[in-house]
């Protein structure tokens, strides 16, 4: 087998900010190297991920994740069929989410308009139009479909983000799909305190009449941070589910793209927290991903004379070349998408490229690879 | 008997032996069930085929950084933002370090240890999110699973160590033996990974502490420090 793996690995600063908080409203942080880091959960960018792929893919390429799948599914039918009333699609919506034994009929409301499923069911855009397809062609030939029909439809045409982020649907696990992708929390690479803003509102009508004192008071806790983020492709895993190098390539070139320019919206708008990396890396393997994330247990502390991407980006040069000597792990192929001098100790990572130039070579390398006998 | 040494290290790390529905737990060390699913997924076993020979392999693990508890609260919607699921709390153990130790016939042995190095799925801590810092293997070593529990070097960070005292009392859970007193028992016995009817059984696990040499302990004395000799105890 042509092993093909690959790692992507981004150092990026973002300002003060609260990009995923916990349920107290707090930025979440995890320890580390015995010093609290700021962390972005790996859900959080995920999801920030996927709508990223909405500019860069087809929408037959990608799934939709929903509880209202009767919905979903209806308008699909009354597109194929416009002749049916609302009331009619949503009947045979329903039929085959209870055919497939996702969801059970009501007896009490049999003609209840649009079910949901107990949980976000995950279905590609090409699946539901083949279960809408396969429900118009049932009720005419007046045999309803069965839950193998059913599973066979599902089963199918996955869309890059299902094989890339995977589905679990606990009811039905046989048409499961294992995630390619592994993202990693993102933890700063230094140790940081969370911060409070207090902050006061102004009522405008009180300030015409110079009345003092405020509207409303509050706080918002934040901090700033320098992440590592890391994620890893399985690019046979990737094929397997797809079934063909050029969508493996396409949804590769989309997850580095999106890895890249994405950024979750949490207090987006209180501030505007949107960069991009600082460096990003991706080395391709044929043994084993490794997540260099050891680069940072000892926590990067800023000096007078060096601030924290400088540190960094030479522990994370120092640590990539002590890790892949002593386990002798060299990638098949790295390169080096990179802002600036301070971080130019990873230029002898890889090749020197674009964000663009970068995903442009990484998807020449793997339909390479893929094209090859095994 | 053959042992594989492994080095279970990352920020995060979820070994869950009872997890249900929106609360996902974390137990303090890893469990035999994840460390064998991480074999099986190395060696490309689907979750759905038999285990076979993983199944008679024993288990033992060092508690060499204990790390945190760490509670994550997470909220999920749908693509359109409509709708929420249910909100889940998932617990991870971070900054932790354990130096776990499989023991069994010697192919079976380097035939794992060589699946580590070119694994089939990407291998994870417990949970998927929770990728290994660096490789995970350590090698296998020709000698008992105890010996190796106890001879191995501290796994723990400079950092860590360097605050201990010269020799540290590491805890080591292990599979129990027939004989052994004072076992505990755990539904972490793996059966099958089938996702449709998971099977665990229980199994018992012997909790006791070894020895070991700190040779990062600072020679300031921390260790003669006995605040009781003051009043003559």
């Amino acid at each position: 087998m042509n092993r093909a793996i690959i790692d992507v690995y981004a150092l990026q600063t973002v300002p003060p900010s609260n990009v995923n908080r916990d349920d107290t409203g707090s930025p979440k942080t995890a320890v580390y190297g015995g010093v609290r880091r700021a962390r972005v959960s790996s859900q959080a960018w995920k999801r920030a991920m996927r709508l990223a792929f909405k500019d860069l893919l087809d929408r037959s390429q990608l799934g939709e994740r929903t509880k209202r799948v009767g919905e979903s599914l209806a308008e699909r039918i009354k597109a194929l069929d416009p002749t049916l009333t609302q009331e009619q699609a949503s009947s045979l919506a329903t039929e085959v989410f209870v055919a497939g034994g996702l969801v059970k009929a009501d007896k009490k409301k049999p003609e209840a308009a649009n079910v949901e499923s107990g949980y976000l069911l995950f279905l590609s855009h090409r699946q539901l139009d083949n279960l809408a397809a396969a429900a118009l062609e049932a009720a005419r030939n007046g045999s309803p479909l069965d839950k193998n029909k059913f599973k066979a439809l599902v089963k199918s045409d996955h869309s890059v983000d299902i094989a890339m982020f995977g589905r679990m649907v606990a009811d039905m696990t046989d048409i499961n799909v294992d995630a390619a992708c592994q993202v990693a929390h993102a933890i700063s690479v230094h140790g940081v305190d969370n911060e409070f803003d207090y902050f006061t509102a102004v009522d405008d009508r009180k300030q015409d009449v110079a009345e003092s004192g405020a509207g409303m008071i509050g706080t918002i806790e934040f901090n700033s941070s320098t992440l590592f983020r890391y994620a890893t492709v399985d690019v046979n895993a990737l094929h397997e589910t797809l079934g063909s190098a050029a969508a493996t390539q396409a949804a590769v070139k989309a997850f580095l793209t999106a890895f890249a320019r994405s950024m979750p919206t949490g207090k987006q708008n209180t501030f505007a927290h949107r960069t991009l990396p600082d460096a990003i890396i991706v080395r391709m393997r044929d043994t084993q991903p490794i997540n260099l994330v050891g680069a940072f247990e000892t926590p990067i502390r800023e000096t007078e004379e060096s601030g924290r991407i400088k540190l960094a980006a030479a522990a994370l040069a120092e640590h990539t070349a002590a890790v892949e000597n002593a386990y002798g792990e060299q990638p098949v192929a790295s390169w080096v998408t990179r802002v600036g001098d301070q971080t130019s100790a990873l230029a002898d990572l890889g090749k020197a490229v674009t964000l663009d130039e970068l995903v442009n070579e990484v998807g020449e390398r793997i339909s390479l690879t893929l094209g090859q006998p095994a | 008997m053959t042992v594989l040494l492994l080095k279970l290290a990352g920020p995060l790390q979820a070994w869950g032996s009872s997890s249900r529905f929106a609360r996902r737990g974390t137990e303090i060390a890893p469990t035999k069930s994840g460390v064998i699913g991480m074999l099986a997924a190395a060696k490309g076993i689907r979750r759905t085929e038999p285990l076979t020979d993983l199944l008679g392999l024993e288990f033992g693990v060092r508690l060499d950084q204990p790390g945190q508890i760490l509670r994550d609260f997470q909220t999920a919607r749908s693509l359109d933002g409509r709708h929420s699921a249910p909100l889940t709390y998932r617990f991870y153990l971070s900054d932790a370090i354990f130096l776990a130790a499989v023991q069994g016939d010697a192919a079976l042995i380097h035939d794992l240890a060589g699946a580590l190095k070119r694994p089939c799925y990407p291998l994870y801590l417990g949970r998927r999110s929770c990728p290994p810092a660096g490789p995970v293997s350590l090698g296998v070593e020709d000698i008992g699973l105890d010996d190796a529990l106890k001879t191995w070097p501290w796994q723990a960070t400079d950092r860590y160590r360097r605050g201990a005292p010269r020799i540290v009392q590491l805890e080591v859970i292990r599979d129990a033996r027939p004989g052994d007193q004072d076992t505990e028992t755990h539904p972490d016995e793996p059966v099958s990974f089938d996702p449709a009817h998971r099977q665990h059984t229980w199994r018992s696990v012997l909790r006791r502490h070894v020895p070991v040499t700190n040779d990062l302990a600072e020679s300031s004395g921390v260790i003669d420090h006995d605040p009781l000799s003051l009043l003559g105890g």
